[in-house]
């Protein structure tokens, strides 16, 4: 059974739909990666998971309940680390641990023995007793995060939580979110960062302007584009339609075109010597042709016809 | 979770006293101020009688009536008169020493018994003063008003009283004239007399205890006591707490903008624990703000509190109110900037309208129908009322009814807060 099921999931604000019929699932011990440029509706999607905002339609399932059947239930099982830091900047990092341990129910005694366990696998703990407003931009995302854990959750939601900061503060998250997978949580974790999607996340759904437009896993994902390669050929295109090139659909598949370059995917599984050759005899002077592994980036230019880092 | 959210606060407030040292000093100097406008205290009646003077040209007994009713323990709180010859007083108003100058001409006791012309006196007023010379225009105004009436009602009376007051009249015979007119006004005037057929209430019918009759004219208890500062000071108190209580709520604004109020919802389902530690935390710096200015403020003008348990428990009525009203405008208003801007009217609207002034002076619509509405002319009045010895048990229902307002703002506030945050806040 998922922990979180998210069932044609909407919400709009005014004219703009932010999130239209979404649908997936988070499963024990997976971390799912919501993946989409600003303003896909990522965050607009985790809000409603964790009951900020009422969704227009659809339905969320956390544990097989409906979130707004026992929404202090549902509460209870997930954590939520949101995407702007949100504690206390006067308190030291400890007094927020416990802090957000009694407000998830736990008792002083609890929240303290917990919060210490937190701190130490932070790395926090030289600095426990510091006021929030002396640490760096790592640390205090560090806490933040912290401070979703304090009950256990299940379910992990965690909306771009390296947003920011340093590559070193990032790897530390990271590898702490991988330390959190292992231990059995479920998690949600939402991000604009390819590489982390793509080396974190055992399934990713893509999102752009509030739509899912594929899921899958990385593999999957990149069979979408017809193989494990694509070939990047670097030449004058301008003025070309390679459509128009006699057999050329029939072999290859187009991700994506500019004035310098083409970025193709082989039609069913072709020997790569093949398809080079048969690049370098396409009507246009061929300055460079490389191969390489699709990313998520190909997947979603081939989805979207533009950039995730644009 | 309450202690724990208030333990919160308090923490996070020590470490950043500043803000709330502010909220504290503020009081304290808006208390000081008042004292340097109003000049000391009020043990020296530091207004000052009213200083007035007499010239009575006519050299009746009127003249000497007037000084008499001055000379009465409770006309001479209030009002010095002091008799002078036309040239000096003239004199002693030049020169911004005296209010006002009652004229009594020649010939107007003469012509006010025998009704043969017009009796007229005469009022000049310092043009350098305006509420003092005001004062007694009134006075006077009440005084022309009664002698009327006696003309009006016994003026058949009157060629018996003249030759007595004008000491030519036989002495011996004067107690048949003060009998006759005893038993006119037994006969005619009894009913209307006693009791009187017109009083005036000093309670206002909310702080009237329920089934006791209100204090008459003449009679009310306590009354002679009242304090002018003490009067200034719970009506300013009423309007500077609402613009402190307005301050005070912009801590919420600060866990709207650390997005610590959307953690906190991640966490529980219900926003009412957080709002009531807030409003909790606002309620004790409330009153610590009016134990400034009313502690503070008494111990500048030397204004004994007369009832200050009450006091203490009629302010933490009104600090419950104005801490919910406050969070009920951060739900309905969450641009800080705006917010602001409709706190400082709010607090001024209910302070001038609901007791700052004295409610006699406010125009009559608002007099009759706006003002005894508003929580802050509760508080105001009753506390008045406490101070004058008026208001009997009335103050406990008065804190009650502001404590019981204040819980249903609060939860007011976080029905309209967490429907705002599930339509999409963001701040």
């Amino acid at each position: 059974m998922s922990l979180l099921r998210v069932e044609d999931l909407s919400k709009t604000f005014g004219a703009i739909r932010a999130v239209d019929s979404i649908s997936f699932e988070v499963r024990p011990g997976e971390i799912y990666g919501l993946l989409g440029p600003n303003g896909a509706g990522k965050t607009t999607t985790i809000s409603m998971l964790c009951g900020l905002l009422k969704p227009d339609a659809g339905e969320v399932l956390v544990a097989g309940t409906a979130f707004w059947d026992d929404p202090q239930k549902a509460k209870s099982i997930m954590g939520v680390v949101p995407q702007e830091l949100a504690i206390y900047e006067e308190l030291s990092g400890r007094e927020n641990l416990e802090f957000w341990g009694r407000m998830a129910g736990l008792s002083s005694r609890e929240a303290g023995s917990r919060a210490t366990e937190l701190l130490e696998a932070l790395m926090l703990t030289d600095r426990a007793k510091d006021a929030v407003n002396k640490y760096s931009g790592g640390m205090k995302r560090r806490i933040n995060l912290g401070c979703a854990l304090l009950h256990r959750p299940q379910l992990l939601l965690l909306d771009e939580p390296t947003v920011g900061i340093d590559p070193q503060a990032r790897l530390n998250i990271l590898e702490f979110i991988r330390k959190l997978q292992s231990a059995g949580t479920a998690i949600l974790y939402t991000t604009h960062y390819l590489e982390e999607a793509e080396t974190l996340c055992q399934r990713i759904g893509i999102i752009d302007h509030g739509r899912l437009l594929a899921e899958g896993t990385l593999s999957q994902l990149q069979e979408r584009l017809g193989g494990h390669r694509v070939f990047v050929l670097e030449a004058d295109f301008k003025g070309t339609s390679p459509e128009l090139w006699p057999g050329f659909e029939q072999r290859f598949r187009v991700i994506q075109k500019t004035e310098r370059q083409l970025v193709v995917a082989a039609v069913g599984e072709r020997d790569p010597s093949e398809c080079l050759k048969d690049l370098l005899g396409l009507p246009v002077r061929a300055e460079n042709v490389t191969l390489k592994r699709p990313s998520l980036n190909d997947v979603f230019l081939q989805l979207t016809g533009r950039e995730l880092r644009e | 979770m309450l202690r724990v959210l208030l333990a919160k606060d308090l923490r996070r407030a020590l470490r950043n006293p500043l803000p709330w040292l502010i909220h504290l000093i503020v009081p304290l100097a808006m208390t000081m101020l008042l004292g340097l406008v109003f000049g000391g205290h009020s043990e020296s009646n530091a207004l000052g009688r009213i200083r007035f003077a007499v010239v009575d040209e006519d050299k009746s007994r009127l003249g000497d009536l007037l000084r008499t009713a001055a000379d009465q323990p409770r006309g001479g709180r209030h009002f010095q008169l002091v008799p002078m010859e036309r040239e000096a007083a003239l004199r002693e108003i030049d020169a911004g020493k005296i209010s006002a100058v009652l004229i009594i001409p020649t010939n107007f006791m003469s012509n006010y018994l025998s009704a043969r012309e017009p009796a007229s006196l005469e009022l000049i007023k310092n043009p350098a003063e305006s509420v003092n010379p005001a004062v007694v225009e009134e006075l006077l105004g009440a005084g022309v008003t009664a002698l009327n009436a006696i003309s009006h009602n016994f003026s058949s009376e009157f060629p018996q009283w003249r030759p007595l007051l004008e000491g030519k009249g036989d002495y011996s015979k004067a107690f048949l004239v003060i009998e006759r007119t005893g038993l006119k006004i037994m006969l005619e005037y009894k009913d209307y007399l006693n009791p009187p057929l017109v009083g005036y209430e000093k309670e206002s019918p909310a702080a009237k205890p329920a089934g006791k009759p209100a204090a008459q004219a003449g009679g009310s208890n306590g009354g002679d006591t009242s304090d002018l500062f003490a009067y200034l000071l719970t009506g300013f108190s009423g309007m500077f707490l609402l613009f402190i209580a307005g301050t005070a709520n912009s801590d919420l604004y600060s866990e709207l903008r650390l997005h610590t109020l959307e953690r906190y919802q991640t966490l529980r389902d219900s926003l009412a624990p957080m709002l009531a530690s807030k409003a909790v935390f606002a309620v004790v710096l409330l009153l610590l703000c009016s134990a400034m200015m009313l502690g503070g403020g008494g111990l500048i003008f030397r204004v004994h509190w007369r009832h200050p348990l009450e006091l203490m428990v009629l302010t933490i009525g009104y600090a419950c109110f104005m801490a919910a009203l406050f969070a009920v405008f951060v739900a309905l208003m969450p641009d800080e900037r705006r917010a602001a801007v409709l706190n400082n009217l709010a607090a001024m609207g209910l302070g001038l309208a609901g007791g700052v002034f004295p409610p006699q002076s406010l125009p009559a619509f608002l007099r009759e129908h706006i003002t005894p509405l508003l929580p802050s002319y509760w508080f105001v009045n009753t506390a008045r009322n406490l101070q004058d010895g008026g208001a009997g048990a009335a103050w406990g229902w008065t804190a009650f009814k502001l404590a019981a307002l204040g819980a249903v703002l609060i939860t007011l506030a976080a029905m309209l807060l967490r429907r705002r945050f599930q339509a999409g806040l963001r701040t």
